[in-house]
């Protein structure tokens, strides 16, 4: 037998992109990827991309240099352009109020009354929003191709927010149930163009957000409005589907791994071992460490620990739970990179892939 | 001892029945509903099952029958909302149930207020609410204002997106002691720490009580932007603006 004539793969090997979409998919990874899904962006990384809110959200070539921060300055395995949540409420002519350098952008008038009243525009995806999110993914795709791009879409339950108005929203769900799933249908549309417009643009994945968290509504409302909707979207969509819902949602996980998605970005809330428990490997795990006490109060050693109690219960990949407060700590996010290096490197026992400490046996950190 | 068979409504005799589990919270609504009419039982029944037009058309018959609207405020329009807001704390019911009834309760409240405010029955205290700056979501906020107010206090609301100056200038304006500030995203909790700094560098923070709330905030959190307490839904946050209002009578 000769001697072997190529470098042997161990360590670090993969590249990020082919890790995260790996790790999405509950695969081999060489190491946990430690990602941004929601926006890592700090008034730090404006200084540092020289680009700043609110004119990132609506410039490509901005919004493209400060999203690449989250790969170049805190060495994580994906970067996301999206950083807010207008893309497609402002593109669908909802009122947006586009923040400042230390605000974030929100929708600050409701425009819709009546299902029956909305149309997708036809000019929707050159719209100033779409046309500032698709150019940056572009760039992004040429600058990093070995990079993890993450798309974003708000559902149309989340839309439905925005367009409708949340209380009225959530009140026709008890007052005028068809008239919810009326909007759900009609708006459903706007977001999978969203979708694939990402994804056509060079997203490597869509993280899809649809906040029917416990603080807001019950399981069954998730079970009787978005199941089904939900599971549609995994034929449609066209590429691996990451959803996102804000905080509480333990009790609902089981219908969210049998919607199909390929993974569930979670939030601190959730205790990640029983979100293990209940997931199964249905669907992966990205979270969730939290984000006032840990990324924003806390120091770098806090996010440190946090990172390893989440990575330690077997979850897919870290990542904050949620986008960080501006005024967070790059020092501090940068525990997130560090975190999961350490843990792979002492996870990986034939030097090549990670294998996890089984859910009893805990983990040594 | 009150029995549960002393209150006539069989709505309000199955709400108490079913979803009310702490022993101080039966005895306390037994309590309450056996001594309230049936007429005012009807009125908080309809607001649990959020029935505005019911509860609207019940509120007008009994003032017309000479029911005094302090009375169907508390035996009624807040007693019902205080189940609602067990059931709520419990995981019984989310915020669209909530809503709803809190739509039924503004029913009532609007024929009520008028004439509070005409006859001078003097409010608890008084409290500026508005959720902080960059953050335009207000169900929560709208919620405890509700309760606030069914609770007998006068509410001030900025609204949405509020500045540290613009609850500065409320409190001046309203000399009002009382602050509660709501966030709904994490990227916007910082600003309620900016609200109380400010409230420092004017030399009113010893003058008034930050309450806080919010579904991403924390006690600990409460405690680090230098708060005066944290409510964890409505009903905690008029438990804690009654407290906090001793404080600042004091």
């Amino acid at each position: 037998m000769t001697e072997q004539q190529y470098p042997r793969l161990s360590g670090e090997w993969m590249t990020p992109r082919r890790r995260f979409l790996s790790a999405l998919y509950g695969g081999r990874v060489d190491k946990v990827p430690a990602m941004t899904l929601s926006s890592v962006i700090t008034l730090e990384a404006m200084e540092i991309a020289d680009a700043e809110f609110p004119e990132a959200h609506l410039d490509a070539e901005k919004m493209a240099r400060l999203a690449a921060t989250a790969h170049e300055n805190l060495g994580l395995d994906t970067v996301m352009p999206v950083f807010h949540s207008q893309l497609e409420a402002d593109a669908l002519d909802a009122s947006t109020w586009w923040g400042t350098k230390d605000n974030w952008p929100a929708v600050d008038d409701h425009v819709l009354t009546d299902p029956e009243d909305f149309k997708v525009p036809s000019d929707y995806l050159e719209r100033r929003s779409f046309k500032a999110a698709l150019g940056a993914i572009r760039l992004l795709r040429k600058r990093y191709p070995d990079v993890g791009i993450v798309g974003k879409v708000y559902g149309a339950w989340s839309v439905g927010f925005h367009m409708v108005g949340i209380e009225n929203f959530l009140m026709d769900t008890i007052l005028d149930p068809d008239k919810i799933r009326r909007y759900l249908e009609v708006l459903l549309p706007a977001s999978m163009m969203s979708a694939h417009a990402q994804l056509e643009a060079g997203a490597d994945a869509i993280m899809w957000c649809d906040h029917a968290n416990r603080e807001l509504v019950s399981p069954d409302m998730y079970r009787d409005f978005l199941l089904e909707m939900h599971q549609q979207i995994q034929a449609e969509v066209g590429g691996p589907s990451i959803l996102h819902c804000c905080g509480e949602t333990t009790d609902r996980i089981d219908y969210f791994a049998e919607a199909g998605w390929d993974c569930f970005h979670f939030e601190s809330q959730v205790d990640p071992v029983k979100a293990k428990e209940i997931a199964g490997d249905r669907m992966s795990l990205f979270g969730n460490i939290n984000n006032p006490t840990i990324l924003f109060s806390g120091n770098y050693e806090d996010c440190y620990e946090a990172c390893m109690t989440v990575l330690n219960a077997g979850v897919q990949g870290v990542a904050p739970e949620g986008s960080v407060p501006l005024g967070t700590k790059m020092e501090v996010l940068a525990a997130l990179a560090d975190s999961a290096r350490d843990y792979s490197n002492a996870h990986r026992p034939d030097g090549r892939f990670v294998v996890h400490d089984p859910p009893e046996a805990g983990g040594d950190g | 001892m009150v029995q549960l068979s002393g209150i006539a409504n069989e709505t309000i005799r199955a709400e108490i029945e079913e979803f009310l589990e702490r022993p101080e919270e039966i005895e306390r609504n037994v309590e309450l509903f056996s001594r309230a009419s049936p007429a005012m039982q009807d009125i908080a029944a309809a607001l649990i099952e959020g029935d505005n037009e019911t509860v609207d058309r019940l509120t007008v018959a009994a003032l017309a029958d000479g029911v005094h609207a302090l009375e169907i405020m508390d035996d009624g329009l807040i007693a019902g909302m205080g189940i609602v807001g067990i059931k709520f704390r419990e995981g019984y019911v989310f915020v669209p149930e909530v809503l709803v009834s809190a739509r039924a309760m503004k029913a009532g409240m609007a024929h009520i207020e008028p004439i509070l405010a005409a006859s001078g029955v003097e409010p608890i205290g008084t409290v500026i609410m508005g959720t902080v700056q960059g953050d335009l979501h207000d169900i929560g906020k709208n919620l405890c204002i509700m309760m606030l107010r069914g609770g007998g206090f006068t509410v001030i609301d900025l609204g949405v997106n509020t500045s540290p100056d613009e609850f500065l200038a409320a409190v001046k304006d309203s000399e009002a002691r009382l602050i509660g500030m709501s966030a709904l995203l994490t990227t916007t909790m910082p600003n309620m720490a900016r609200t109380v700094e400010a409230f420092k560098d004017a030399g009113l923070r010893e003058q008034v009580r930050f309450m806080v709330g919010g579904a991403p905030v924390t006690p600990e959190f409460g405690e680090e932007v230098g708060s005066d307490g944290y409510g964890k839904d409505a009903l905690a946050c008029v438990a804690l603006a009654k407290q906090l209002a001793l404080e600042v009578r004091r």
